[in-house]
């Protein structure tokens, strides 16, 4: 089981979830964040901008998944040229996968749910 | 050390609160999210009037207004779609718990999140528990598990 935190475009976020929906991931939940990269913000004049809105995804999904589903916010959160393959556009954004110990569903009064059952 | 991140009903923050507090956890942070489950977010109109019912009253009261008030607040009063209806909401207003503890803390904490929490119905939320390498007091420095306490 692994936690995927995606932070990508607002613009991008239906998009994104419409393909994962296809793909029969349907658990999540969604952030309103602010944040910068490496190029620390938009210049624009004499004001920088260095908080820059964005979403972020939180997506637990088991191990299998985790390629399918990096895969499909990866192709779907890319803007730019369509003939571009791999080109994405600054501030398209980040997938981060880190590990999960356990997992509790509260409803069934916190029987773990390991593995494939997740979702 | 774990972190320790869970995803609750909006109006069971209040119980939460005070579950947490009686364990004693001090240290959590609180978020504004928004989430779907299995179920894709979709919803009965009986959930509709328990668990939305705050983001419902409004709209339904001005809807009645000059009326009096329905005295039973879990009551939807005027709604138009047959008591079985589902709803596809998409996204549902949650909120996000995030805690860091030591190791032996983790299992009391997550036994209080889900009593807090636990309705039985879908949409009361999931607990995740992740490793978490080291923590930083910012204030004076300390590391580790002396940055918790």
């Amino acid at each position: 089981m692994k936690m995927i935190w995606a932070v990508i475009r607002p613009e991008s976020t239906q998009r994104v979830i419409k393909a994962l929906d296809r793909a029969g991931i349907g658990g999540m939940t969604r952030i309103h964040v602010t944040g910068h990269g490496k190029e620390l913000g938009i210049t624009l004049g004499a004001i920088r901008y260095m908080e820059i809105p964005k979403e972020m995804l939180m997506i637990v999904v088991p191990d299998n998944d985790v390629a399918k589903t990096v895969i499909i916010i990866r192709s779907e959160a890319k803007t730019g040229p369509e003939n571009a393959p791999g080109e994405g556009t600054i501030g398209d954004g980040k997938i981060f996968v880190t590990y999960v110990d356990d997992a509790f569903s509260i409803r069934t009064a916190g029987k773990s749910r390991q593995g494939t059952e997740m979702t | 050390m774990k972190q320790i991140i869970a995803i609750i009903r909006d109006e069971r923050i209040e119980a939460t609160k005070e579950a947490l507090e009686i364990i004693g956890v001090t240290g959590v942070t609180f978020l504004y999210v928004s989430g779907r489950g299995q179920q894709k977010g979709k919803i009965s109109t009986h959930e509709l009037g328990v668990s939305l019912n705050r983001n419902l009253r409004m709209p339904l009261m001005n809807a009645h207004y000059g009326r009096e008030p329905p005295d039973d607040p879990t009551e939807v009063t005027g709604s138009p779609f047959p008591p079985d209806t589902e709803f596809a909401f998409g996204f549902l207003p949650k909120r996000m718990l995030i805690m860091v503890a030591c190791n032996d803390d983790v299992s009391r904490i997550v036994q209080a999140i889900v009593n807090a929490n636990l309705t039985g119905s879908h949409g009361d939320g999931r607990v995740f528990i992740c490793p978490m390498i080291s923590a930083i007091r910012v204030r004076t420095g300390e590391q580790g598990d002396r940055a918790l306490s």
